[in-house]
């Protein structure tokens, strides 16, 4: 075949240029850089309020136009948050060690937070328990009443000495300025998924007249809309909750028998989900608000599902069939939605407090203010009104005993292990 | 154009003790070396490491010069001379094997002392502190004034070791998941914590300051975030700085000033 | 060659029948052949592959290292949302998949399966292995290994992250790291098949050196890649079985709820462990049993291959051959006792430091001894610098900065800073890349004119050694000097620690000699395709040398030689005085002057 010996002859006086078509193929391979990051819409919400398309880009162009991208952050004055601080958090993260200026959020918490801040990154799905998701607004670990949100100092102090029994990590030895950045950027990113979120819910309440688009008003977006959830984050800190000093002179081992005495009574009933032993085995059945959300959706599907696949189409009129095909792929992009955009639920064992990890802290104030306001998102309840302020000393007295109440067993009289031996 | 190639090559050999020797004197001096080091077993460690460097800096330069002298010799393109016939040297095999163990066991034997120091010659004293690794983190836990850990007045720190200077301190070292290694660089110190063993590390810092903790064996996704910080000082200052934990530890009032609600570091 | 002239005292063996031509269907002659030269060829091509593959995990480690959390070229698609920024699971993968891959999908296979299975018949004199059928299998138990590393790249959590090592607890517990899930059980279905791989290849290659030499190939007068692979096999034999049984408990322990290396009490990522009473050390020794002999394995066959080539192309016997041969038996017996070395930071008795301490150390002798010996090779020859010959010199001159390296890691007191280092890396990447893949390459230029019947250009073989020689070194050398400075192995980003902070400029510049490297890789790859095609025909002995695969056709048919071969002499036998050829093959028939020299010796 003369072409095939024409090639080899060619290929025979130039053997580069088989490197030359090796290196081309090497190139195209992808040299090319990938796209700048993006913000991930809120799918499950976006779904379940049977958004159209065209809905969910609006939301989406709302959102870039009020808060920007991940790596130029926008923020507007009613937020209230200190646009700076969003610099230093945002971006990509530089590889110039010297004088980096940005990417803090990227480097430390994005792959377990997600860049949107939606417990969706990579790292999530294995991690027990999950990452927060900032994006309802709720947080566990604060000095404010139950429905308030975390003050500033809440959140600095939180990052500064991680969740203990959790892997989010201390960030204690990162310089203040750095730490400041990251928790203004955790409210940046918490305000615009509220915003989102409420903006998505805002569509079931719009007359025929908007023919499906919310309008674009400055007072129905910022008014309405971002100043409300801003406002919050605000007054959090006069929110704080009044703690009542506890007397100097107390008789601690009254006090914790005293405690103890409450944690097993009816009042504070602790036992029912803590256990009587205090392992956290009373009951294991319940979810935290984020999971539910997800596990109420799940049920919602399969529950219409099963009715859809019963329901007979003969004898539908048109218009019902389309509803009903309607509500089948409903289902079906739920289900998909599930899958890719949401983690699987787990339910929140309560916590062992045997083990003397406390994740809120372990201060006596922190676990004061776990007791009176309850954890905002989780089955903890808040023991405000039912038991007053002193008691709730007894019941901090008598958990942070706990840990040590069974180690006179641990006699000395033991043998010591061959692993102790060294 | 072939004498011409046995000397490029020959010289390319040459290049590896050249530059070779040229990376291990620059280091040094541009401070891309051994991390200062303040404690009082290092020098000794330092000092066998520099040992071992100048006898196989030797050994290194003798024998690459000497492959590159006889590529650029024995070139078969630089003149016209035979190869040698010969199978070997029985006295050379007896010399350089002799010399080689002489000199590798007078080595090891030389090193057992440093060794046992470091890990086997414990000090007889509580443990001034235990360190859990964790999945991604130091947890300390101090034994508090009564000097006893386990009891209730126990200090709990993350990440945050201080240690007084010019005394000795033991550390408890366990891991609650997986392995990690208790590795602080400036002290010279390195341990693996082993899940279901408690394994002593035991020191005496001599200067103070500031130092890395880092883990030093692969314990998952965060293996490169479990970053500590071991700060040394003087016995009164850790004493204060013990006092206000404690008094961290049991605030039952928040601060009064929220910006002093957390150390602040730079 | 002349028949005549031959004493009484030499046997003459009938003459083979000539090689009859292969008649089979494609599948059994070169899919399912049982002809060892095929079988190591399939192993060359399937290691190749892998090489490339395991190069540019690597190529992905180093570009986080010097640049941490930045757009990753083509790697980055995989995390778009991030901008390309990669996951830190996702280095740990990497980093112990590039391992995995290179150590047992490239090396050992290399090794003994291409070079091993190719050689060994042909320079004893054989026609082939054995056995045959044994050696196929060999080489088709690679391939569910090949499937379950591949595949676990592709499962849930990604392929395994616990590093190469796979220490539990870590690699033992689904919670502690997403690629200790699916990933982590087809990691260790894969090993076992790469170990029953070896075991078969390990099995047939001691029996087919034992029994199957030609008449007069004593085992003195076996050139040193027989004595390698030999010795290689014999460690494969004795200590492959402690890690196909580490293997199959750690299975056990992910699978069938064991606790072997599962203490009690152990809460991961949350969950309280079922399982305990076990020791996580017992892994390290049972793991490191093997693995230290491994690395030998890794090393021992091309060593044996550098002796060769430097013979051929110094025109000088080898010199100290016995004591070359009681090295590598030295090498191999000690060991099987130094292993604890990889072990002096685990919490293991602390005396153990100071036993293995003198073991390491002495290790080093033979070693040593090896080196010394390959300069007296090389001092007093006629060296011709091929590419084959550059590769195998630089074998030498490597070696001895790998080797020199372990004296560090040896000296147990200095272990405890430089431990988990890049001192570490440094050193094995020199003994194993520059070291035993140099011999490689070596042996690849060196015996392709016998397996393809063509040379391969020996202008760009020697432009390829040269830039991989610099990228290579530019890549490593520094490794030690971060060593030096205590930076961490495995660690996604080290920059945010106080000592480490100015290290990235060092780490970038060793990330592009990294990609240098790999990409001069390309130059080989085209020389080796298109002189398989296109190259220069051979004829059998395009070297000039001894050894008794060169009186073979180029390539050798089915059943290897014309006639049976029959062995007069040692196989370094070059410009022997009195005889006008600068070699004297192993099968020419016996010369008077020669042997009189011999005798005077």
């Amino acid at each position: 075949m003369p072409h095939a010996s024409m090639m080899r002859s060619a290929m025979h006086r130039h053997p580069v240029t088989i490197i030359a078509i090796l290196g081309l193929c090497l190139l195209a391979t992808g040299c090319g850089q990938t796209p700048p990051a993006y913000f991930r819409p809120n799918m499950v919400e976006a779904t379940k309020q049977r958004l159209t398309p065209d809905q969910e880009k609006q939301v989406a162009t709302v959102l870039l136009a009020m808060f920007g991208t991940p790596d130029e952050p926008v923020c507007m004055p009613e937020t209230g948050l200190d646009e700076a601080k969003l610099r230093l958090a945002a971006g990509p993260v530089r590889s110039d060690i010297v004088g980096r200026k940005n990417g803090l959020y990227r480097e430390h918490c994005a792959h377990c937070h997600g860049v949107t801040g939606d417990a969706l990154g990579p790292t999530a799905a294995f991690l027990n328990p999950y990452p927060r998701d900032y994006r309802p607004g709720v947080f566990k670990f604060k000095s404010t009443e139950r429905a308030d949100k975390p003050t500033h100092t809440d959140l600095v102090r939180l990052l500064h000495n991680g969740v203990p029994g959790t892997s989010m990590p201390s960030f204690a030895l990162l310089p203040s300025a750095q730490v400041e950045a990251l928790a203004e950027y955790v409210k940046y990113l918490s305000i615009r998924g509220e915003t989102e979120l409420t903006l998505m819910r805002a569509f079931f309440e719009l007359d025929d007249e908007a023919q499906g688009k919310l309008p674009e008003t400055r007072e129905f977006l910022v008014d309405e809309t971002l100043t409300p959830i801003a406002e919050k984050w605000k007054a959090a800190a006069d929110a704080q909750i009044q703690v009542p000093p506890m007397p100097a002179d107390i008789d601690l081992v009254a006090s914790i028998a005293k405690g103890k005495e409450l944690f097993y009574g009816d009042k504070a009933n602790c036992v029912k989900c803590h256990g009587v032993t205090g392992l956290g085995d009373g009951q294991a059945n319940d979810y935290d608000d984020w999971n539910k959300a997800i596990v109420e959706i799940g049920k919602e599907i399969s529950s219409g599902s099963a009715k859809a696949r019963e329901t007979s189409t003969s004898g539908m009129s048109p218009d019902e069939l389309s509803e009903h095909r309607a509500q089948l792929a409903w289902i079906e992009k739920f289900g998909r939605v599930l899958d890719g955009d949401a983690l699987e639920p787990r339910t929140i064992p309560p916590r062992n407090l045997r083990h003397g990890i406390y994740r809120g802290g372990r201060r006596p104030l922190d676990l004061y203010y776990r007791i009176h306001a309850g954890i905002n998102g989780a089955p903890m309840p808040a023991a405000k009104g039912t038991v007053p302020p002193e008691e709730i000393w007894h019941i901090v007295n008598y958990i942070r005993s706990l840990p040590y109440e069974l180690d006179g067993e641990l006699g000395a009289d033991k043998p010591m292990l061959a692993k102790d031996r060294f | 154009m072939n004498r011409l190639s046995g000397i490029f090559w020959s010289l390319l050999f040459l290049a590896v003790p050249v530059l070779g020797v040229a990376t291990f004197a620059i280091a040094p001096a541009i401070d891309v070396w051994l991390p200062k080091d303040v404690s009082e077993h290092g020098p000794a460690i330092d000092g066998l490491f520099y040992f071992i460097l100048a006898l196989t800096g030797v050994v290194f330069i003798a024998t690459e010069v000497l492959l590159f002298w006889f590529l650029w010799k024995y070139d078969a393109a630089n003149g016209d001379r035979p190869a040698t016939y010969i199978h070997g040297s029985h006295t050379l095999e007896v010399v350089w094997t002799i010399i080689p163990a002489a000199t590798l066991l007078f080595l090891a034997i030389y090193q057992m002392n440093t060794w046992a120091d470091v890990k086997m010659r414990r000090p007889a004293m509580a443990p001034s502190v235990e360190v859990v690794a964790r999945q991604f983190e130091w947890r300390l836990r101090y034994p508090g004034r009564d000097g006893t850990l386990g009891t209730p007045d126990d200090l709990f720190l993350v990440n945050d070791l201080h240690v007084p200077v010019d005394e000795d301190f033991l550390v408890q070292l366990k891991s609650m998941d997986v392995l990690h290694s208790f590795f602080l660089p400036n002290l010279r110190i390195k341990q693996d914590a082993v899940p279901g063993m408690k394994i002593r590390v035991w020191f005496k810092a001599t200067e103070t300051g500031q130092f890395d903790i880092v883990c030093a064996e692969l314990c998952g996704w965060g293996h490169y975030k479990m970053k500590g910080r071991v700060t040394v000082e003087s016995r009164e200052d850790f004493d204060q700085w013990l006092e206000s934990q404690y008094a961290r530890q049991n605030a039952t009032q928040p601060e009064a000033d929220p910006s002093t609600a957390v150390a602040r570091t730079e | 060659m002349s028949i005549a002239t031959t004493p009484s005292t030499v046997r003459h063996e009938p003459a083979a029948p000539a090689p009859v031509p292969h008649h089979g269907s494609f599948l059994s002659t070169y899919v399912f052949s049982k002809d060892h030269k095929v079988i190591g060829l399939q192993f060359l091509f399937s290691t190749l592959v892998w090489f490339l593959i395991g190069g540019l995990l690597a190529l992905a480690v180093r570009w986080q290292i010097a640049w941490p959390w930045s757009d990753v070229p083509v790697l980055g698609k995989l995390f778009a949302q991030e901008g390309g920024q990669m996951a830190p699971e996702f280095y740990t993968m990497l980093f112990t998949m590039h391992a995995t891959v290179m150590i047992f999908l490239v090396i050992i296979p290399i090794l003994a399966g291409a070079f091993g299975n190719f050689l060994i018949p042909l320079m004893i004199g054989a026609d082939d292995m054995a056995f045959p059928t044994l050696n196929m299998l060999s080489y088709w138990f690679m391939w569910p290994a090949f499937i379950a590393f591949g595949a676990s790249f592709f499962v849930e959590g990604g392929a395994a992250s616990s590093g190469w090592t796979s220490y539990p607890t870590l690699s033992t517990n689904v919670a502690s790291s997403p690629g200790s899930g699916w990933g982590q059980t087809l990691w260790l279905l894969g090993l076992t098949f790469v170990g029953v791989s070896s075991m078969l290849g390990s099995v047939n290659y001691m029996t087919t050196i034992i029994l199957m030499r030609a008449p007069g190939m004593t085992m003195f007068r076996l050139p040193m890649t027989i004595w390698a692979m030999f010795i290689t096999a014999v460690l494969q034999a004795f200590a492959l079985p402690v890690l196909t049984a580490a293997g199959f408990m750690q299975l056990a322990d992910r699978t069938l709820g064991t606790g072997f290396f599962s203490p009690e009490g152990n809460i991961v990522n949350n969950w309280m462990q079922s399982t305990g009473g076990g020791q996580p050390l017992l892994w390290q020794h049972l793991f490191w049993f093997y693995s230290h002999p491994a690395v030998y394995i890794m090393i021992l066959p091309a060593m044996g291959m550098v002796s060769d080539i430097l013979t051929t192309f110094a025109r000088k016997p080898l010199f100290g051959y016995r004591p070359m041969v009681y090295s590598i038996a030295g090498i191999a017996g000690l060991g099987f006792i130094v292993w604890g070395h990889h072990m002096f930071m685990s919490g293991m008795n602390p005396a153990l430091g100071i036993t293995f301490m003198v073991s390491t150390m002495m290790i080093a002798l033979p070693s040593a001894v090896k080196t010394f010996n390959w300069l007296g090779t090389v001092w007093g020859g006629r060296i011709q610098f091929t590419t084959a010959m550059l590769f195998a010199l630089s074998f030498v001159s490597m070696f001895i900065i790998g080797g020199l390296s372990g004296i560090f890691m040896a000296a147990t007191p200095v272990d405890i800073f430089i431990h988990d280092t890049y001192f570490i890396v440094a050193h094995f990447h020199y003994v194993l890349f520059a070291g035993t893949a140099m011999g490689v390459f070596a042996g690849i230029y060196y015996w392709f004119p016998k397996m393809f019947g063509r040379t391969m250009n020996e202008f760009w073989g020697k432009v390829h050694f040269f830039l991989t020689f610099i990228f290579m070194n530019g890549t490593f050398f520094t490794m030690h000097i971060l060593g030096a400075v205590g930076f961490p192995r495995r660690l996604a980003d080290a920059y945010h620690y106080e000592t480490f902070h100015h290290l990235q400029p060092l780490n970038a510049f060793m990330t592009w000699c990294a990609i240098g490297m790999v990409a001069t890789q390309a130059i080989f790859a085209a020389n080796f395709f298109w002189s398989m095609f296109f190259g220069p025909l051979a004829g059998r002995n395009p070297w000039r040398s001894n050894t008794l695969e060169w009186t073979a056709p180029s390539p050798p048919g089915h059943g290897n030689f014309d006639f049976q071969p029959i062995v007069h002499r040692g196989p370094y036998e070059y410009s022997v005085p009195g005889v006008e050829q600068d070699h004297l093959m192993q099968t020419d028939p016996p010369n008077a002057a020669a042997a009189a020299l011999a005798a005077a010796h």
